[in-house]
């Protein structure tokens, strides 16, 4: 959905909007002409606007909620065509009856589409008619999104939110013609009425298959339709009943704790949790269930934590924000993002929970539960496996000293353990009454909460983890919330891990409350075999053996901390999995190798483990809905399903084999930083600010890892076209799309400057508008390890390639002298550059810039000490002309300064690329000038001064000609080759582009080139030109705010190069344009240029009747003539000649002999006359090569 | 109206070349040199036409319009004609199609899009296809009703297709050789002959880039 779309309908929709209608004499009710095809069907379109227009001036009554649509019906539709037509003008919209082209409606309705036309109208908004009619009924303009008709292809995968989290699900939509008939209007209308007469009150919308969203989600919405209006009307109710529902409910809960059956006269939206027994358990954030306090008294600050997981709580907030509510609705509607965001960010209160203020991020993370879950989980498994590690690796070692290798086909006996219901089995601990009543833990009863975890007598109500409180409360309405323990946690996780370790086997970690174990080993010292040889007393035995141990240490942990265990036995992982399916809750059961396969065979697929509902349908989409169903397939299939991973996994899995080893460590592959919540921004420089903010938190997470990366990945959520400026949630994202783009860093790095600059680099590149904005994450991957002790300071220890002390960019001071080679920050320069605020003294301006820009410029008034202080002027100006060269300034420049300029920009002859440095001075100013061309954080290798680089010892000055080499390592250079900038053609460059530079400033160095002279493209090789230019073009449409081409035209052109190159002529013809010479100008008759018959009849009649009774001038009969002979000879039109000829020659005899009253002295002249216009068409025909003219 | 957006010189020939076989049956039709119930009725630019139904004519007819497009494409046609014979090989009638103000384009550029600038420099349609129907539509009506100007043919006449190249046209001679090159001075109809035929105009057709007149030239003294 481009802007291409967005631009051409709005113009349509103008038209249409503009578009009124007074009466039938307009110019569009005149008659068409001959020939006038394009004239009668824009008459056409006029008249059939001017119905609309009339049509809507008598239904001023309705709702204009089409407005700003523009529609076009496309096939068979129910409600037919004129009906869908009627109802959209009705409501304010425009209709094309039409279409001249894609873009020129808003939406296209169409029930089904053809295959052909499906791909065609991928890219546009077509909507089902049920679109139209819902809206209607709904008195609002419902999102299309619901209705769509072309989804985004078959196979793909669709982003959906679902209780907060993003889920993709395959995009499975039925598609026929009952849906057609089942969600049509007339259906829909005959059920209305039926419904009436079984005086059923309970309208239902129909249903419409083609959500792309299940319908699970929908109920699980907080507020499907969250709206400001409903907010307020929330308030005012609220603020009606103020006495019972505010206050009480800290009353109400703290009696709750003690009495839980009274309260049921008011029953509260959701059951308040128990009071909390202790209090003295603290050290983290525990959300305890705190007294909510009325609105009015909500004045203090926000913890988002809070904000973030209640949308109760929340909605408080945006409720009473004043600005909010002091909006009308349709105000509200038709602000921009960023208006939107602002208006929302100047209430304070909400400002401090969105990123835009400035220890948001500290904040977030220190107070974020899920942050605090995952990384607490992320700790403990780390510290955990460490343990484990370290102790199993120690039995190992005594293990081979016994002489006890694994060895082939050996038996196995794996545990696994897991807690039951971990999180709700510990809480309620301190609530030993809940224990056998459906209990759950969340971090509050609000109906927004998620449920972490919930004991087994819930279960049986079907509450599921990760289900929301709301649902978990229809389910069962006296479920118990249970505040989360951490410490209580901790200790028993601890405790469940001594246990485990307690075993003796080889610990792997899964989780906290998770863990595998092999206890292969133990089993055959009891039993004394080697776990090879059959031997039925001897397998008896270790299964025996096996039990034992697990019995023990399930009795070990229900001591220790009171909770129970379960525990699956298997001979592998999956098998240990699949049996602990069994044990639970609170058993244990091993799978004996004999009752293996029937065992997995009657699970559904569903429960191997690794196998959820997305592979699971796929797979029962082949047929296999039980595992012995997936028996029966062949491997080839289930690889051609699910890939040769996966496929080959299952294949093994349904045959009880896993070759997984306990103990295998799972590698970490990223670290990331992600903020979702909380996310408005009003403008770019908050933006920035905050990517600088959250690439630090990376920064801080690689360097906790100990790891760099060489690939950053940054993720952003962008509010869904359609969705609601403020979701559900509270500051939450609501609907977004989610788009993400990859760099490869040349050099692994944890450095905060290289990933802000990158980040910021990519960001803008999303081209996003910042009010959009609703989540931005970065992520490393391709780590490498750090080496630890290789420097001192932070800096240092990261990297095994020492940097440079680099000065940063300071665009408003003279740049200090650095002693090395200095590289300016292009991170921060990019957004202070201050050249686009001080457009007034752009040359002074510019020589700041400038030095600060080029690094190693020898602008040095305070050290004149420096060898290279000297500048070479060859210019014949005093100013440092600078190299990066702001069109919008150079436009303001006078002449003769802009000449200088873009003399400057023309890249002079490169200094041959010297082996090492050793540019002399003269060549300096040139090779600066061709620094815009090579955008890098580098100096242009040339620029290094020699004389500074022989000063510097011996090992530093091979860092830094190393890091040139570096940079020319082939990774690199297909960067460099892909942005290919136009300002130096040349091949041979002493150094190439090495990091992709902004995208901005790709923009900005094609904006200098805005001014390349001609001259200088006239030299350049064809090829290299068309580039030049198409790139030139290119800036300009993205300075004229037009469509970004740029990606599809290098593609295109670089497709065309290669092609060309292949030879292919035609194909590079069709690109070309013929532009045909203009055609000779038609022989024009008389001073009023008469070429059309019709006027000439008319003119011959006016001439004739005027001097029927004198006869014609002899000069008018020669014009007359030459021009018909001209007609014959040039226009080539003997038809027209002809028919002017006769015309005449009917004048003279009918018109002129009928009348009488002529003289006859004139009608011999005019006889006269008419022969010798004759002869001369004749003459005129002869000379052409014709035959005698039949002229009447 | 949707334009055709790669309108090249290609097309437009082809649009030409329909338009001639179209005529080139008419001319058939209205000319009674086949028997007219071997002909189908048919419909082309929205009027009705006639087109032979026998197999062999059609073949020729489609040869000889092939043999026309691919010199037309060598933008070296100065005009097409139809000719009609009688029995003893005299030229009676000729249906003359003064193509020689097709834009000259050179071969390599078959396939280059075409573009003509309005006086404000707005790329204008080339070929309206609307316009070019009712063009082609009128000159079918003229073509339709030149049995009433012309006079009628003797029995057994029989017809050909002729070209006329222009000046610089290079005459295609060589194998195969689907052309007859005649001298201008020999040709039977041009030279101190012409005087003695007689010329109706058919239609001066003006659309777009399509621009070519039409005429039907009859010999004087063919008996």
């Amino acid at each position: 959905m481009g802007s291409r779309l967005e631009e051409k309908s709005k113009l349509v929709r103008k038209r249409i909007e503009g578009h009124t209608f007074e009466h039938e004499g307009g110019e569009e009710y005149d008659g068409s002409k001959f020939g006038g095809f394009t004239d009668y069907f824009r008459r056409k379109k006029i008249k059939l606007q001017n119905l609309d227009a009339q049509l809507r001036a008598q239904s001023e009554d309705k709702a204009k909620i089409f407005k700003g649509v523009v529609c076009h019906v496309n096939g068979y539709t129910q409600p037919s065509l004129n009906d869908l037509h009627t109802m959209v003008v009705q409501y304010g919209g425009g209709f094309i009856q039409y279409l001249d082209g894609k873009t020129m409606v808003t939406h296209i309705i169409a029930s089904n589409l053809t295959p052909k036309k499906k791909e065609e109208f991928k890219r546009y908004r077509i909507v089902k008619p049920a679109w139209i009619v819902d809206s209607v009924n709904a008195g609002k303009l419902l999102p299309w999104d619901a209705y769509r008709v072309v989804d985004e292809g078959v196979g793909q995968k669709v982003l959906g939110f679902e209780n907060g989290n993003v889920v993709t699900q395959a995009n499975r939509k039925t598609q026929g013609y009952k849906e057609q008939t089942d969600t049509s209007w007339y259906t829909s209308q005959l059920k209305a009425k039926e419904l009436q007469r079984s005086e059923s009150s309970s309208r239902k919308q129909p249903s419409f298959t083609q959500t792309i969203t299940p319908q699970e989600e929908i109920e699980d919405e907080e507020w499907p339709l969250p709206e400001i209006t409903s907010s307020i009307e929330r308030a005012l109710e609220e603020a009606d009943d103020f006495e019972d529902d505010e206050l009480p409910e800290s009353v109400e809960r703290s009696e709750d704790a003690l009495d839980t059956t009274t309260k049921l006269e008011t029953p509260p939206p959701t059951s308040p949790p128990p009071a909390p027994a202790d209090h003295s358990v603290t050290g983290r954030p525990i959300p305890e269930p705190e007294p909510r306090k009325s609105p009015a008294n909500q004045t203090t600050p926000l913890r988002p934590r809070q904000g973030s997981q209640e949308p109760d709580y929340s909605m408080a907030i945006v409720r009473d924000s004043a600005a909010l509510r002091s909006l009308s609705p349709t105000r509200l509607a038709t602000m921009t993002a960023e208006e939107h965001n602002a208006l929302l960010l100047s209430d304070p209160r909400i400002r401090k929970s969105t990123v835009v203020h400035p220890d948001f991020l500290e904040q977030y993370y220190r107070e974020s539960r899920l942050h605090h879950l995952s990384t607490w989980k992320a700790d403990l498994k780390a510290q955990l496996q460490a343990l484990a590690a370290e102790k199993s690796a120690s039995q190992k070692r005594e293990q081979q000293q016994l002489k006890m290798k694994k060895l082939p086909g050996q038996r196995r006996y794996i545990m696994h353990v897991d807690f039951d219901s971990f999180f709700a089995a510990v809480s309620l601990k301190k609530y030993p009454q809940y224990i056998d009543k459906p209990a759950v833990v969340a971090h509050g009863n609000g109906s927004g909460s998620e449920i972490a975890s919930c004991n087994y007598p819930a279960r049986e109500f079907g509450v599921k983890n990760g289900m929301w409180m709301r649902r978990a409360q229809e389910l069962c309405p006296e479920v118990k919330v249970l505040p989360y323990d951490f410490p209580g946690y901790e200790e028993a996780s601890r405790k469940f891990y001594d246990a485990v370790l307690a075993t003796g086997g080889v610990v792997q970690s899964v989780s906290i409350d998770e863990a595998l174990v092999d206890i292969s080993m133990i089993c055959f010292a009891q039993s004394g075999t080697d776990g090879v040889k059959r031997n039925e007393g001897g397998v008896f035995r270790e299964q025996a053996k096996a039990d034992d141990i697990a019995q023990k240490m399930r009795d070990e942990v229900l001591e220790k901390t009171g909770c129970a265990v379960s525990v699956g036995i298997g001979g592998n992982v999956l098998l240990a999995k699949v049996a602990l399916r069994k044990a639970k809750p609170a058993g244990q059961y091993q799978l004996r190798p004999e009752e293996v396969l029937d065992f997995i065979g009657h699970l559904e697929v569903q429960n191997l483990p690794g196998v959820a509902w997305s592979i699971g349908g796929k797979l029962e989409d082949i047929g296999a809905k039980l595992v012995k169903d997936l028996r029966e397939l062949t491997k080839e299939k289930l690889i051609n399903t699910l890939g040769p991973k996966t496929g080959e996994k299952l294949y093994e899995y349904a045959r009880g084999i896993d070759r997984a080893e306990v103990g295998d460590q799972v590698v970490r592959k990223s670290v990331s930083a992600e903020v979702n919540w909380g996310v408005r921004f009003e403008n770019q420089e908050q933006v920035d600010e905050f990517m600088h903010g959250l690439c630090g938190e990376l920064q801080k997470r690689l360097w906790k890892e100990q790891v760099k990366g060489r690939q950053l990945t940054m993720k952003v959520m962008r509010r869904a076209g359609d969705a609601p400026r403020d979701p559900p949630k509270h500051l939450g994202h609501g609907r977004c799309e989610t788009v993400s783009r990859s760099v490869l860093l040349g050099v692994a790095t944890s450095e905060q400057g290289v990933l802000v600059r990158e980040a910021i680099a990519m960001m803008k590149s999303f081209n996003i508008s910042p009010g959009e904005l609703r989540g931005i994450g970065v992520q490393m991957q391709k780590l490498e390890g750090v080496k630890v002790g290789v420097g001192v300071e932070g800096d240092r220890e990261l990297g095994s390639q020492r940097r440079l002390p680099f000065k940063t960019g300071q665009s408003s001071k003279m740049p200090v002298v650095a002693k090395e080679v200095v590289e300016g920050s292009e991170g921060e320069k990019a957004a202070e550059d201050p050249i686009l605020d001080d457009v007034k003294t752009p040359v002074k301006a510019q020589r700041f810039v400038d030095a600060s820009n080029l690094p190693g410029v020898p602008v040095r008034p305070a050290n004149p000490s420096t060898p290279s202080k000297r500048l070479l002027n060859t210019l014949g100006t005093q100013f440092v002309l600078p190299t990066q060269v702001d069109p919008s300034v150079l436009a303001e420049l006078p002449e003769d300064i802009r000449s200088k300029l873009a003399k400057l920009v023309r890249p002079s002859a490169p200094p041959p690329p010297p082996a090492k440095a050793e540019a002399g001075p003269a060549a300096r100013p040139l090779s600066r000038a061709q620094s815009p061309t090579t955008i890098v954080a580098l100096p242009n290798q040339s620029q290094l001064d020699p004389s500074i680089l022989d000063a510097l010892p011996e090992d530093v000055r091979a860092e830094i000609l190393g890091f040139y080499n570096n940079n020319k390592s082939p990774g690199n250079r297909k960067r460099g080759e892909q942005a290919l900038l136009p300002q130096s053609p040349r091949k041979v460059r002493s150094v190439p582009i090495t990091k992709q530079p902004l995208k901005r400033k790709r923009g900005a160095a094609a904006q200098a080139e805005g001014t390349v002279d001609p001259e200088f493209l006239a030299a350049l090789p064809e090829d290299v030109r068309r580039e030049v230019l198409a790139q030139q073009r290119n800036a300009r449409l993205q300075r004229a705010g037009g469509i970004d081409l740029s990606l599809h035209q290098r593609s295109k052109a670089q497709r065309h190069n290669r092609k060309k190159k292949t030879g292919d002529e035609e194909a590079a013809l069709l690109e070309r344009v013929l532009v045909l010479p203009p055609r000779p100008a038609k022989p024009t008759f008389t001073s009023r240029k008469l070429t059309e018959l019709p006027n000439l009849r008319e003119a011959v009649r006016a001439w004739f009747l005027e001097f029927a009774n004198e006869g014609p001038y002899e000069e008018d009969v020669v014009a007359l003539g030459r021009y018909l002979g001209d007609v014959v000879v040039e226009e080539r039109d003997v038809g027209k000649a002809g028919a002017v000829v006769r015309w005449l020659g009917w004048l003279v005899g009918e018109v002129g002999g009928g009348e009488g009253g002529g003289e006859e002295y004139a009608r011999e002249e005019w006889a006269r006359g008419l022969e010798r216009i004759r002869e001369g068409v004749q003459r005129a025909a002869g000379e052409r090569g014709l035959g005698r003219l039949e002229l009447g | 109206m949707a334009h055709d957006p790669l309108l090249t010189y290609r097309t437009l020939v082809t649009h030409f070349t329909d338009f001639l076989t179209v005529a080139i049956h008419t001319i058939l039709h209205e000319r009674n040199i086949y028997p007219r119930t071997s002909f189908l009725s048919a419909r082309k630019y929205n009027y009705a036409v006639r087109q032979s139904r026998h197999p062999k004519v059609c073949e020729w007819i489609n040869d000889a319009i092939a043999a026309v497009e691919t010199e037309l494409l060598k933008s070296a046609v100065d005009r097409v004609a139809v000719v009609i014979y009688t029995k003893d090989l005299k030229p009676t009638e000729r249906y003359m199609f003064d193509v020689s103000r097709f834009p000259a384009v050179d071969p390599t550029d078959l396939d280059t899009r075409l573009e003509r600038r309005g006086e404000n420099g707005d790329p204008v349609p080339i070929v309206p296809l609307a316009d070019m129907d009712e063009q082609f539509r009128a000159t079918m009506g003229k073509l339709t009703g030149c049995r009433g100007v012309l006079k009628p043919l003797p029995e057994g006449c029989t017809f050909t297709v002729a070209i006329e190249l222009k000046s610089e046209g290079q005459p295609p001679v060589g194998h195969p050789q689907p052309w007859m090159p005649v001298q201008p001075e020999l040709s039977e109809t041009s030279g101190e002959k012409h005087t003695r035929n007689t010329v109706h105009p058919v239609r001066a057709v003006a659309a777009g880039e399509l621009v070519f007149e039409s005429w039907i030239e009859q010999a004087v003294d063919a008996t």
